[in-house]
């Protein structure tokens, strides 16, 4: 029971420290299925890193006015149910090509036979 | 690009309103030969300066990360303060023993400070892209 106890807080101590960093592939990676309003941005982040990267509504607009400011985001505006236009983000052609170039160097590597063997894959 | 932010115009604002009563209750001071009333506007309108740049600032930080070494404040601050002491002037509120030249010689002075202050913002670029922090791009 110590043991497992103290197995969970040295995870939790980890993950906290890796998922610094990951909100960023996180929204680009949801910006790859189709363009998409802060809460769907939101949802997606959530539902699909199984509720391991959560994301505070300012963070994520925070973070969504950085990337437009660096141009490897853009928005179209729609008209939402209720309300002002919705913004839709969408990638530029600049962060596509920062996206792939990160996954490149930084995602592929973890699917090499060598290192899927060595994560027990 | 959006380097003038939505806090910045706000600082912009109350720059100008705190520059107008400033000079209002400067010229009525000196009107009234009260170099108590001088002093403490000088002193109050310094200190309501520093607080607005600094929670205007922090505001400005938490909605992107400009990398401009305070530049645009300062920039913003220069602005305010000399245009409304020029129209205070080219509207009479002056007090009769108030001379133009002094508010001419105050902007010359403070423009060399802000040259040097322009040339460090350059020079700081390095760290910048798109005018924000390159340390405080991604989450």
């Amino acid at each position: 029971m110590k043991r497992e106890k103290k197995l969970k807080e040295l995870l939790n101590s980890w993950e906290e420290t890796y998922k610094k960093g990951q909100l960023t592939l996180w929204i680009f990676l949801a910006l790859q299925e189709d363009k998409m309003y802060v809460d769907e941005i939101r949802d997606f982040v959530i539902t699909k890193s199984n509720g391991t990267i959560t994301c505070e509504e300012q963070s994520l607009y925070r973070a969504l006015r950085k990337y437009e400011q660096i141009d490897v985001l853009d928005y179209e505006l729609r008209k939402g149910n209720k309300g002002p236009d919705r913004k839709y983000y969408f990638m530029t052609d600049l962060g596509q090509e920062l996206f792939l170039e990160f996954v490149k160097r930084n995602i592929k590597l973890f699917y090499s036979e060598e290192i899927k063997k060595l994560l027990n894959l | 690009m959006k380097t003038i932010s939505p806090n910045l115009l706000k600082f912009a604002g109350t720059a100008l309103l705190l520059t107008i009563i400033f000079r209002f209750f400067l010229s009525h001071g000196i009107d009234k030969d009260s170099m108590s009333i001088v002093i403490l506007s000088a002193f109050l309108y310094g200190l309501a300066m520093f607080f607005s740049g600094w929670y205007f600032g922090k505001k400005d930080r938490e909605y992107l990360p400009f990398y401009d070494v305070g530049f645009r404040f300062h920039l913003a601050t220069y602005l305010s303060h000399n245009l409304i002491s020029e129209l205070w002037f080219v509207f009479g509120f002056n007090s009769e023993s108030e001379k133009i030249s002094i508010i001419h010689i105050t902007a010359l002075i403070w423009g060399i400070i802000l040259f040097f202050h322009f040339l460090f913002f350059l020079w700081t670029r390095k760290d910048a892209i798109n005018d924000l922090d390159k340390d405080d791009l991604f989450e």
